[in-house]
């Protein structure tokens, strides 16, 4: 991590025209398709200050680094990226991403060639192959699904475990790979093809990387390009929708370096942490704050302050850790194990970042033990009429502060959410991408806990206890 | 006398409240209709007119313990368009709170809110507070508010049996949630909306609410009932494809129709004929068309605009159903009752009210000022 840190710090010295760079854990990325230096006018208020270019000109380089803007050339499988990651760099870009699954030691290999150059590169692999736990600064996958409520072919919502609407979402898998080290997350996966994708929708999108910790590469689909470069104004409104929400999350940097707040650890081994709709995202889904721990990362601290486990794969613990597990129900908590033989009955391919209906139906096992272990307790937080969003509980480590994120997936506002909070809190907040910071009549919960109520949540919203 | 023996001697003789028949006809009562645009209306000043109308609600409830069933149906966090259920297939929290409002100031000694909640049997407040509804306002309301969730024994150490006078239709007694039998007066508070199942959503089809999934419901106990449903009663009770819990009185005739619109309706007059309503608050400010929550296929969002009550439920439906622009006297295969019996007239006949529209008592705005097609 230290190498490749000085070498940001090598960037910056030698970059005299790019205006106050931000580091890498601060950029926030956007694929770019416009390569007129108007373009770049519509940056103008949002957070961004991250391209991701597949064609560029000097002339917008130069005056993208005028601005403060780095750029990072996309170059993809199937051909040596080697030549055109140097032309890049002789152009002023400030590096490359490596968008595909190259050939093992790529990234390697480009980075060591730009070293002289000390080039920035990111490597957007499949979720399989995403090098966590290593030292870049920035990881990130093409990969992902399009966060929403998922909507059936006879139009109704799709029903999850928990009789709410089943939302797709990436946060279970952010958990996971966040839980693996302090690299900046990057998804960049595209918005869904021959689909009208909303305002509201790409909000949502923003939003569940976010709050998550993670950042979507935002990236419109051609129509709302189209529409944004002749200035339509539906499109502006969307797009200054969108920025709003980048800015909200962008101006509280220190949620990202919240720890996750309850009870309730789900131990997991890779290859299931690297699915969406998984047992995180279904425990997400009843807004049970819940907290990822990677097998190869179990350790007593990991369950500090827990009371309940699931060990979705005990055949994948060491015996050491095994032994921690059983030290943890000795202790008084609840270790819930999957039954054994539970896994690998079918592989996932290779390019599966989702569950077919045969590995759900196995997963409804575990599923309705976790439900039973759960129940009506609250394990951290209880949240009321959010079925259309999901959230994140997130504390400080001394757990004087607690900060509730909502996301709302739902194409309308909700009216009168309630929050119930573990723990006496004193004074409560609500800030919102809208610019509401409104103080919040707080209550005591008949369990001993803080209660708040929240009139309104339109995209997202978020409530700070203290 | 007990509140059961009580309930046994309303139930077999004529009701106390409302006007009797001629000879061998059943009971009316006048219902009040109001104009109500919209939820931002003052709805307090209207229900406290339409209470005046049907002779104040001082005389129902001073003193009393009153036991209001919401029509919740369904899970909350089912949406129709992502709208809060008040608004569509819900009872809307501020008619709910305006009502509370009323009866406290009415001398009412306790109202207690209740409903089945749908597939557990976790507090109601919860399932208030997943609705989107303001508990802790509710509670402000008036003095003495309290909430059950009836779906189960609840805060009861039994469940109450509910005799069906001279025989139900289906079953010859019901056990329900102890609120229903600890009350003074009896509440039905119901949206204006279509059925499914039963073509209309009234004061009495709420009622099939009543019933315990630990009992009635789809995962209920054979022997027992099963104080964690989680699940509703489409298997039991629509389709008769499974028995109730043993513990309960079983089904008259188990060979008798299982079409769900034979047998829901029947059921529901068998439960306003043991459990009789004496106060109806018919919901239809906005509503939907088509089908009673968002699981049913081709419903739509309506502004009918309007509010009713009445003080017995066969009648106070005959003119809701009338507004909506039906026949309530209309055979089954005509609209709304296109597929199954028709409530109000299986209600009639066990003696509940009258359904025919000559007989009742209109007060308020006529029927045809409020109607609103919803077949329309």
């Amino acid at each position: 991590m230290m190498l490749r840190v000085a070498r940001w710090v090598a960037l910056l010295s030698t970059m005299p025209l790019l205006a106050s760079v931000a580091p890498p854990s601060a950029w926030v990325p956007a694929r770019w398709n416009g390569t007129s230096p108007q373009s770049l006018d519509l940056l103008s208020g949002t957070p961004i200050n991250c391209l991701l270019v597949n064609s560029y000109s000097p002339e917008f380089v130069t005056r993208a680094a005028a601005r403060g803007i780095v750029t990072l050339a996309v170059l993809k499988p199937g051909a040596d990226p080697a030549d055109p990651a140097r032309k890049a760099i002789r152009a002023g870009l400030q590096g490359v991403v490596l968008e595909g699954d190259f050939p093992s030691g790529t990234g390697a290999r480009v980075r060591d060639m730009l070293a002289d150059a000390h080039a920035v590169v990111v490597e957007l692999t499949s979720r399989a192959r995403m090098p966590l736990g290593g030292p870049d600064p920035i990881v990130g996958t093409y990969q992902g699904v399009w966060p929403g409520i998922q909507v059936l072919d006879n139009g109704a919502a799709k029903a999850a475990p928990s009789g709410s609407p089943w939302i797709d979402t990436n946060t279970g898998f952010i958990r996971s790979v966040r839980a693996w080290g302090p690299a900046s997350v990057w998804l960049g996966y595209l918005p869904p093809a021959h689909s009208v994708v909303t305002g509201e929708r790409y909000q949502a999108a923003i939003a569940d990387a976010e709050m998550a910790g993670a950042r979507w590469i935002v990236a419109l689909d051609d129509d709302f390009s189209a529409r944004l470069e002749r200035s339509d104004a539906a499109a502006i409104k969307n797009w200054r929708g969108m920025a709003q929400v980048l800015q909200f999350f962008e101006s509280h940097p220190e949620w990202r370096a919240l720890r996750p707040y309850g009870k309730l650890a789900v131990v997991e081994d890779h290859d299931d942490a690297l699915l969406s709709g998984g047992i995180l995202d279904m425990i997400a889904a009843k807004h049970t704050p819940v907290r990822a721990i990677p097998g190869q990362r179990l350790t007593p601290d990991a369950l500090a302050g827990a009371t309940m486990a699931v060990d979705v794969d005990a055949a994948s613990l060491t015996p050491e850790q095994r032994e921690m597990l059983k030290n943890f129900a000795r202790a008084g908590g609840t270790v819930l194990t999957a039954p054994p033989g539970w896994k690998g009955q079918s592989a996932l391919q290779p390019d599966q970042i989702t569950l077919d209906k045969a590995e759900l139906d196995r997963l409804n096992d575990i599923w309705h033990d976790v439900q039973s272990m759960t129940g009506r307790k609250n394990l951290g937080a209880r949240l009321f009429n959010v079925s259309s969003m999901l959230s994140n509980v997130l504390a400080t480590a001394d757990g004087k502060q607690v900060v509730v994120e909502l996301v709302n997936y739902s194409a309308y506002p909700i009216e009168n959410v309630a929050v119930q909070v573990l723990g006496t809190f004193k004074h409560a907040q609500l800030i919102t991408p809208e610019g509401i910071q409104k103080d919040l009549e707080v209550y005591a919960t008949d369990e001993g806990g803080t209660g708040v109520d929240i009139e309104r949540v339109s995209a997202c919203a978020t409530v700070r206890l203290d | 006398m007990t509140r059961r023996e009580w309930i046994a001697l309303i139930s077999a003789a004529p009701l106390l409240k409302a006007a009797p028949g001629p000879e061998g006809t059943p009971p009316t009562a006048p219902v009040a209709i109001a104009r109500c645009a919209s939820y931002d209306e003052d709805i307090t000043a209207r229900l406290a007119t339409m209470f005046d109308q049907l002779g104040g609600l001082d005389r129902i409830v001073r003193g009393k313990t009153v036991t209001i069933k919401l029509n919740m149906t369904g899970s909350p966090a089912l949406r129709v368009d992502g709208r809060p259920p008040g608004v569509t297939h819900y009872v809307h929290p501020k008619l709910v709170g305006a009502t509370a409002h009323l009866m406290g100031r009415a001398g009412a000694r306790r109202i207690r809110f209740v409903e089945s909640a749908w597939a557990t049997s976790g507090p109601l407040e919860e399932y208030l507070l997943d609705s989107g509804w303001n508990v802790r306002q509710l509670l402000a309301a008036a003095p003495g508010v309290e909430f059950e969730n009836t779906n189960a024994l609840g805060k009861g150490k039994k469940y109450a049996r509910f005799q069906v006078p001279g025989g139900g239709y289906l079953f010859p007694a019901y056990d329900l949630n102890h609120a229903y039998e600890d009350t003074d007066v009896f509440v039905s508070m119901a949206k204006l909306k279509n059925h499914g199942t039963c073509g209309v959503t009234l004061s009495m089809k709420n009622c099939f609410g009543m019933l315990p999934a630990s009992i009635y419901g789809d995962d209920a106990g054979v022997d027992q009932p099963n104080e964690n449903p989680t699940a509703g009663r489409a298997k039991t009770m629509h389709a008769g494809r499974r028995q109730p819990s043993k513990s309960a009185p079983a089904e008259l005739d188990p060979a008798s129709s299982r079409e769900p619109g034979y047998r829901v309706p029947h059921i529901v007059a068998d439960l306003v004929k043991s459990r009789p309503v004496d106060l109806e608050i018919v919901d239809g400010i906005e509503s939907i068309a088509g089908g009673e929550g968002p699981w049913i296929k081709g419903i739509r969002r309506v502004q009918p605009g309007v509010l009713l009550a009445g003080l017995n439920p066969v009648s106070t439906d005959a003119v809701a159903a009338a507004v909506m622009g039906y026949d309530p006297r209309a055979a089954r295969g005509t609209a709304p009752f296109r597929t199954c019996e028709n409530t109000l007239l299986l209600a009639e006949r066990h003696g509940v009210g009258s359904a025919d529209l000559r007989r009742i008592d209109v007060r308020g705005v006529p029927i045809a000022g409020a109607m609103y097609r919803y077949d329309a």
